[in-house]
């Protein structure tokens, strides 16, 4: 099959639904292509649903140039903020858009969003009650704009000609068929790569992000010579011991619920999720104070029962059945948390393709959205917000710009390498090779960090580029599962060389090097990118860190330095600065 | 060199050149489908699943987890217009 579009979008989760819906309602005769690897009715990070957006910036709750410097604080510094104030100012409109297409959010008596404070700062969440809502009204959206959906398509390569954009090919993970679809702009929505490291439960599949997000969008923005950005900024999660969801701060938090040691202490002040509290959970649950726990045994039973409501009926629904299975209540006891296996995720951390704030990656005619494009802390929020924003440039570059043209040998190459493992038949089963690149991402990559540890595991990622050539498939299922196997494999190569490459300490856990432990801004105050190189390898290089459009004070910079809580010998409370 | 010397070289040097053998494994999956609700021909939760690891089995036409690879997410369970689907808690994480 080949076939032309005027815009592709590939992924259809959060970002790839609003961008499909505004391209086609832009282009009303137009084509424009959605390719999911899955089905868009349960794709993507919320294929089932999320209870609350974690960004909510509400006119008389919170400000744009505020939300622009607790994520810049949050983030250490290295942000480009014209892209987080893009959001900032373009996102409560989403939230309008949103309520209109009948997202029901929480509201007070008076009809105004009841937004909740959870950051260290400002109120941002906006819970989301009836979130497990969204998906079905994003693709009754989808279809109603008469996007051309290819369902159960996973994309592999972008096409270029010249450096630009010419399409996208791929494979059809039921039939096998390999498909060519041509167009001058592609937005990239591929989701997290939430499949590196590999749970401490070991099932392959028991990630925190949903297992179809493999990294996909970023190997592709890789090899399509995009440069990514922030790499080594792993996003890792509090969750539940064992459990993929997160224990939930953000629910339980602003109704009394807060995390505890295994003596029943607090020791953050803030449970939102940035690379310092992470720090901060590391220590507490490799001291003796450990385990770490989600408290709620002290709140009322009908707190508990709206948590439940909220916590056990959208974005986990199985995590009921996952503490009954434990013979666990909220009432009685506490619930163990533990952290997550490292990922790649510009949603949760900074981890992903560069994006200017018009969602352009640094090759024409490609595009990011979503968790895979840099945009720190940015959410679901900021998944539907840049889906839209990208859907507008795309829009906009394409009548500037002629046809471009596939090439036909980029083609035949890459038909090759989809198809290559059906001649392996004996070959290695795809799920032995991803356990082994995945045990080795723990062994070698997961915080903290050294310089030994991380080249040992890199001389193993390089053996792993020879050892996919004896992985097998029989069948287009497992033709998937391998393409997979090579996106992970890159984004660990990836992981390992730009940890290797910013040689300081930054983002608490998330850039913890035990051989460099302090941060370092007279040297590190830069973006660390990294491209395909001349010769194929991967290269590095510093990008420095524009002037503010929101300027911050030296105390605004810090202000996610001292979220340990300490009791000194007065007995109050007070924060720490390391 | 001992002759078990000799010849542990030429098997390790074998043991680098020779073809892969396989087996088959039986796995305990998650997704449980009750075959008396599930009807035969309906493709509902096949759809739903995010990893695509479920199909339908050739032997009874109805839906089943070909695949052991469950975000146990529920999207089937919930999708399925019979109540035929139960989601275990995968055995490793339960």
């Amino acid at each position: 099959m080949s076939e032309d579009a005027d815009v592709i979008i590939v992924g259809g989760g959060s970002a790839g639904a609003t961008a499909a819906i505004r391209a086609q309602e832009r282009l009303p005769r137009g084509r424009v292509v959605l390719l999911e690897k899955a089905h868009v009715k349960r794709s993507g990070a919320i294929a089932i649903g999320m209870d609350g957006l974690n960004n909510a910036i509400i006119p008389g709750h919170a400000t744009p140039e505020q939300y622009v410097k607790e994520i810049t604080t949050a983030n250490d510094g290295i942000v480009n903020q014209r892209a987080v104030l893009a959001y900032a100012v373009a996102s409560y409109a989403m939230i309008e858009q949103l309520d209109r297409w009948g997202v029901k959010f929480q509201k007070t008596e008076s009809g105004d969003f009841d937004v909740k404070k959870v950051h260290h700062q400002g109120r941002y969440v906006l819970p989301m009650p009836e979130g497990y809502d969204l998906k079905k009204i994003l693709t009754r959206l989808i279809k109603r704009a008469g996007v051309q959906v290819h369902n159960r398509f996973a994309a592999t390569r972008v096409l270029l000609d010249r450096g630009r954009v010419a399409g996208v090919i791929g494979v059809d993970v039921r039939t096998g068929e390999v498909s060519v679809i041509r167009a001058k702009a592609v937005i990239l929505c591929c989701g997290a790569s939430g499949r590196l490291g590999l749970p401490a439960s070991g099932y392959l599949y028991g990630t925190y992000e949903n297992p179809s997000n493999a990294g996909d969008g970023y190997s592709m923005a890789y090899h399509a010579g995009a440069e990514l950005t922030g790499i080594e900024c792993f996003q890792i999660n509090p969750l539940i011991k064992d459990y993929n969801g997160p224990a939930c701060a953000y629910v339980t938090g602003p109704l009394g619920g807060h995390t505890v040691n295994a003596r029943g202490d607090r020791f953050i002040q803030s449970d939102y999720w940035s690379g310092q509290m992470m720090l901060e959970f590391y220590r507490e649950l490799h001291s003796s104070n450990g385990p770490v726990y989600l408290k709620l045994t002290h709140l009322a039973p009908e707190t508990l029962e709206e948590i439940e409501r909220v916590l056990h009926k959208t974005e986990r629904p199985s995590r009921g059945r996952f503490h009954l299975g434990r013979g666990h209540s909220y009432g009685s006891d506490r619930v163990e948390m533990h952290i997550s296996e490292i990922g790649l995720c510009s949603g949760h951390s900074a981890s992903g393709v560069w994006v200017s704030e018009r969602g352009e990656t640094t090759v024409p005619g490609l595009y990011a959205a979503g968790d895979m494009a840099c945009v720190p802390h940015n959410y679901l929020l900021g998944a539907l917000t840049y889906g839209q924003i990208c859907a507008d440039s795309a829009l906009a570059y394409v009548p500037q710009v002629g046809d471009a043209a596939v090439d036909r040998d980029q083609v035949e190459l890459e038909r090759a390498r989809i198809l290559a493992p059906l001649s392996r038949p004996n070959g290695i089963p795809h799920h032995q090779y991803e356990y082994k690149v995945r045990r080795l991402v723990n062994d070698y990559l997961q915080p903290p960090k050294s310089e030994n540890r991380m080249t040992q595991g890199l001389a193993y990622f390089t053996r792993l580029r020879d050892e996919l050539e004896e992985v097998g498939a029989t069948n287009p299922h497992e033709l998937m599962r391998v393409a997979e196997c090579a996106f992970i494999r890159d984004c660990a190569e990836m992981a390992a060389r730009a940890s290797l490459f910013r040689t300081e300490s930054r983002w608490g856990l998330y850039h913890h090097r035990l051989d460099y432990p302090e941060k370092n801004d007279a040297e590190w105050f830069v973006h660390v990118n990294l491209k395909k190189g001349p010769d194929g390898e991967m290269l590095l290089s510093k990008r420095p860190v524009e002037e503010y459009v929101v300027p911050m004070t030296r105390e605004e910079l810090s202000g996610y330095q001292g979220l340990r809580v300490r009791a000194p010998e007065n007995g109050a409370l007070e924060a720490t600065t390391p | 060199m001992s002759n078990l010397d000799d010849r542990e070289v030429a098997k390790a040097a074998q043991a680098l050149r020779v073809g892969n053998a396989q087996t088959v494994r039986v796995y305990d999956v998650p997704v449980v489908v009750d075959l008396a609700k599930c009807i035969t021909g309906c493709r509902i939760c096949i759809d739903s699943c995010p990893v695509d690891c479920l199909a339908v089995n050739p032997e009874t036409k109805k839906a089943h987890m070909r695949h052991d690879e469950c975000w146990y997410c529920l999207a089937c369970e919930i999708d399925c217009p019979k109540d035929a689907i139960t989601v275990k808690i995968p055995f490793l994480v339960r």
